[in-house]
């Protein structure tokens, strides 16, 4: 069953998402207020989804998505009455999956919580690919320090220097990066 | 002078452009614990894939099966795969899924071997027709382990076999173990033999629980072993990606090849834990073509496992599909005839290999079928494939059933 954290923000009383999402199925923690700290509520209830019903996103409630989605990224769906387009693309920027205005209708909930799902995940793919891209940039201009060192010490080719690198690295079972690490660091060391 | 929309494009849109660049910056691939993975391995550590902004995570798995569901189901966007499984997920006669699969180029040709446990070496069961008559006069069927039902190392022991004239259905017993625990079930005596890629014929050489009593290129010198396998939809949707993984795999394959050193120290590197994990001593002297089968005999074997052999090991032949597509056949796993050449022509990617292997100055075949003449003398050209499925004496061809006059 799913778990979802219900984060009621409203100053009405609890409850106008609570009943319809137990009907629905889901398996709901409640919160009231997000005077919590979210980021440590979300360690320990590990939930699937976090909900949050507010009147009107402020600031306050931005910054502690912001930290969720960075920290423990789940998908987040948001629930309000504030048609105000500039605060929805805030709530998407910030890492809300969905922002559903006014009227809540229980037989709506689930389709709403499968989208916003979906949407999580595809986010999280573009985000690995994206993060590869930035692991990929860095680990190249450090193997090609270590290339530049080698060439110069053994007055050797850029070809050379790879074949090397590479040799080295596979004989101890390491990858290309780690040796481009181990040279950088002890020409780091030779040189001070 | 005229004002040039100079912006970077984000990645994602690249395509739009008409640019070749990868449309992916990382790539789950999947592998078997094998030596004939090598030039997977080493693409992915020695960074081959780095130059076209690609990162290659290697994820090891522990069954030809469930490397094929996380293909089918895109956990993996490609694999280290057998033609046989390739074929059968294209055909639907697996037990999995089926799916429209795609051959991106070859990996490896040779390389493995039937090997029989030390119990029948002490019986005297040291050669073919040793065992051909244990086979016959013995009560117990013996029980022989292949790696996957419709895969590789199926159709290798059942061409072996049957040259020796054993049928492989109705003599023995076949079941299918892991390649990786073949030496424990031999160990364990669940098993009297098994067919299966290096290092693990060599590991029950070396731990004194089997022989090898031949190679896979005894069968056929230089046959089609390992394939890079991907779901037909991954080549249409990331046809970018998929070249700059050829590519990376073909250099790395190269390389490899390019000295003895470099084989030396890719078998100290796969023999690593996160790869094949099995001792050095089973990976190394095999991928040198040094071979010791465990009667005593050592040879340096011509047609040992080959990863490049400038580009002849890795271009996607039709002909090298349509054959397995024949043992299939033959032994009445496909129930009747495919359209042969139309399936292997969608399932081999031929034109990616050939962009592929320009782009790096690697010889490529003109033609898409290659010929060679089997161990029995059987000889395979790709021109007839249903014809050639229909031409061994021992079969189990289903359909095909003399008719018995009342």
């Amino acid at each position: 069953m799913l778990r979802v954290l219900l984060i009621d923000d409203t100053p009405r009383k609890v409850g106008r998402l609570r009943t319809a999402l137990i009907e629905a199925g889901f398996d709901v923690i409640e919160e009231s207020r997000l005077t919590i700290d979210l980021q440590e509520r979300m360690e320990t209830l590990r939930p699937d989804v976090v909900l949050i019903d507010t009147d009107s996103p402020g600031r306050d409630v931005m910054e502690q998505v912001v930290m969720v989605s960075r920290d423990q990224p789940r998908p987040i769906v948001m629930f309000t009455n504030d048609k105000d387009p500039e605060l929805m693309r805030q709530a998407i920027r910030a890492g809300v999956s969905a922002y559903i205005v006014e009227g809540i209708q229980a037989q709506r909930l689930k389709p709403i919580l499968d989208v916003a799902m979906a949407r999580f995940e595809s986010d999280q793919a573009i985000r690995a690919q994206l993060q590869a891209r930035e692991r990929q940039l860095v680990e190249r201009k450090r193997i090609e320090l270590a290339k530049g060192i080698l060439m110069k010490m053994r007055s050797c080719s850029e070809k050379d220097a790879y074949t090397l690198m590479r040799r080295q690295a596979m004989s101890r079972q390491q990858k290309l990066i780690q040796v481009a690490e181990q040279i950088v660091a002890m020409n780091e060391l030779l040189e001070n | 002078m005229p004002l040039r929309n100079t912006h970077p494009r984000p990645d994602s849109l690249a395509w739009v452009a008409g640019s070749d660049a990868p449309e992916l910056h990382a790539v789950d691939i999947g592998f078997m614990a094998l030596t004939d993975a090598a030039s997977l391995i080493v693409a992915a550590t020695q960074d081959f894939a780095r130059p076209y902004g690609l990162t290659l995570n290697l994820h090891r798995q522990h069954s030809w099966a469930g490397l094929r569901d996380k293909l089918i189901e895109g956990e993996l966007h490609a694999a280290h795969a057998l033609y046989g499984l390739i074929y059968s997920v294209h055909l639907g006669i697996g037990g999995g899924a089926t799916s429209d699969m795609a051959v991106l180029m070859g990996l490896a040709q040779n390389g493995q071997s039937i090997n029989l446990s030390s119990e029948l070496m002490a019986a005297g069961v040291t050669d073919p027709e040793a065992l051909h008559r244990c086979v016959r006069h013995s009560g117990a069927k013996l029980t022989l382990a292949q790696t996957f039902p419709t895969g590789t190392h199926a159709l290798w022991l059942y061409y072996w076999l049957a040259a020796h004239g054993i049928h492989p259905i109705d003599d023995v017993r076949t079941v299918v173990v892991p390649p990786s625990q073949m030496v424990a079930h031999l160990c364990a005596g669940r098993i009297d033999g098994f067919c299966a890629g290096e290092p693990w014929g060599a590991q029950a050489v070396n731990d004194g629980q089997g022989f090898t009593i031949a190679t896979s290129q005894s069968i056929w010198p230089d046959h089609p072993e390992k394939v890079l396998g991907c779901t037909r939809a991954f080549v249409d949707r990331y046809p970018n990606t998929a070249r700059a993984l050829v590519m990376a795999v073909l250099e790395a394959s190269r390389f490899i090849e390019q000295s003895e050193e470099n084989r030396r120290s890719t078998a100290q590197l796969i023999a690593g834990r996160g790869y094949v994990d099995a001792p050095i001593t089973a990976v190394e002297p095999r991928l040198l073509g040094r071979y010791e089968d465990g009667l005593g005999h050592a040879w340096l074997d011509s047609h040992a496992l080959r990863l490049f052999g400038d580009g002849e090991v890795n271009m996607p032949y039709h002909s090298d599909g349509l054959w397995f597509m024949t043992q299939l056949r033959r032994w009445g796993l496909l129930r009747e005839d495919p359209d042969y050449l139309a399936v292997a022509q969608r399932v081999q990617q031929t034109g990616l290999y050939r962009d592929a292997a320009t782009a790096l100055n690697i010889p490529v075949s003109d033609s898409t079928m290659r010929s060679a003449t089997l161990m029995d003398g059987s000889h395979w050209d790709g021109s007839d494939p249903a014809g050639y499925a229909r031409s061994f004496a021992l079969h189990a061809l289903a359909g095909t059933a003399p008719i018995h006059k009342p």
